[in-house]
């Protein structure tokens, strides 16, 4: 398709820069994928509470990359996904990703302040206190 | 080393953790720094006693009145001075060694437990940066329980004692291998009541680094059985009493490598 059409080095720079950006979102995806997969196969044999905050235990059964998102969120009080991304040193998107998935698995909860999506743990501590 | 918060912990109990902590604590507080130590074990609390004389048993507040929500941080922690001089900054934060305290603490779920969890992680913010506080010091259950894994997750740095009994270091090893590794904190080993020749020939003590079967924690230190500690009946403050006493030495020792860890 490209054949006869002249491409400049910057044009050329430009997807060379897009082609790298792909690879590394596949991978990270690729990556999330497996734990996902790793968690689910642990779940089945453990009953999992849906809507309930993460307690000390429940992380011993997590993947660890997700582990890592909810001890820095502890640690934090609420956090955006690029706080937690200099929490924890690894990327913005990969912490996003990492973080609403805890959201769809009913430990941590999201809000809007302004512009930014905020996550913290819930307080459903309606029982044992 | 910058501020840290040391969790001092075991797989079983009667290891010497209390004894540890408290000395640890204090030879920080004698080296000029600021300290804090808080007791996170709600099963057997014990510094209400250690330091029954310092707070002349006018304890107002407990940890467990602060994690039920029945007080505020700034009343939950007791400042004691005068131990080493007047202008002592040092924090302690009892755990209520009534029956019903303990009972009520024993029968908490997990929800309770998130909430525990995350005002511990307020109440190490106020230590480190409100009171401006360089060390401090969790003294923890024996094992997997709640208070103490609740404690561990919230510190820098584990602090994990174990004595040469065989079964101990085996609790040691399992609990290494399958609970701090899955946490990925900062640990040290510290072997107490060693068999007074464990010093001597290095093999002993290689010996019980084999046996627990990591290469990945460094062991701090090796404190022989000493008689006098384990006489001292309670009288836990043993660097007030006894400084130079050579388990005091060895304390010493490990302050100095924790500060330059």
């Amino acid at each position: 398709m490209l054949q006869g059409m002249d491409l400049l080095p910057k044009d050329t720079e430009m997807i060379m820069k897009r082609l790298d950006e792909l690879t590394s979102k596949v991978d990270s995806i690729l990556e999330m994928s497996k734990e996902i997969l790793r968690f689910l196969e642990n779940r089945r044999s453990v009953h999992v509470h849906q809507d309930l905050p993460p307690d000390v235990m429940s992380l011993l059964s997590l993947p660890g990359s997700l582990r890592r998102t909810v001890l820095a969120i502890y640690k934090l009080g609420e956090a955006t996904a690029e706080e937690l991304s200099e929490e924890t040193g690894r990327k913005r998107a990969m912490e996003c990703s990492y973080a609403n998935q805890l959201v769809r698995m009913g430990y941590l909860k999201k809000k809007r302040k302004g512009r930014k999506v905020v996550f913290y743990i819930g307080n459903n501590s309606s029982r044992g206190s | 080393m910058a501020k840290t918060v040391f969790s001092v912990h075991s797989s079983r109990g009667g290891t010497g953790k209390t004894v540890i902590a408290v000395n640890l604590a204090m030879a920080l507080l004698k080296k000029g720094y600021s300290v804090s130590l808080l007791d996170m074990d709600f099963r057997a609390p014990s510094l209400f006693y250690v330091f029954r004389e310092e707070t002349k048993n006018q304890v107002k507040f407990w940890l467990n009145d602060f994690f039920n929500g029945r007080c505020g941080i700034k009343q939950v922690l007791m400042k004691i001075s005068g131990i080493f001089s007047d202008d002592d900054n040092f924090y302690v934060g009892f755990a209520n060694p009534s029956l019903y305290a303990i009972r009520d603490m024993m029968g908490k779920g997990a929800l309770f437990e998130v909430s525990a969890l995350k005002k511990l992680y307020r109440l190490r913010s106020f230590l480190l940066n409100k009171l401006n506080v360089d060390y401090v010091i969790y003294d923890t259950s024996p094992g997997i329980q709640y208070s103490s894994i609740n404690a561990i997750t919230s510190s820098d740095m584990c602090i994990v004692v174990s004595t040469s009994n065989p079964v101990d270091i085996e609790g040691t090893r399992i609990m290494l291998s399958e609970f701090y590794e899955v946490f990925e904190k900062k640990t040290v080993i510290l072997i107490n009541k060693a068999f007074p020749e464990i010093d001597l020939p290095n093999f002993e003590r290689n010996k019980i680094i084999s046996q627990l079967n990591t290469k990945k924690y460094e062991v701090i230190s090796t404190i022989p059985c000493f008689c006098n500690v384990l006489r001292s009946k309670g009288d836990y403050l043993l660097i007030l009493k006894t400084p130079d006493h050579p388990f005091i030495k060895k304390i010493d020792e490990i302050a100095n490598k924790l500060i330059n860890f």
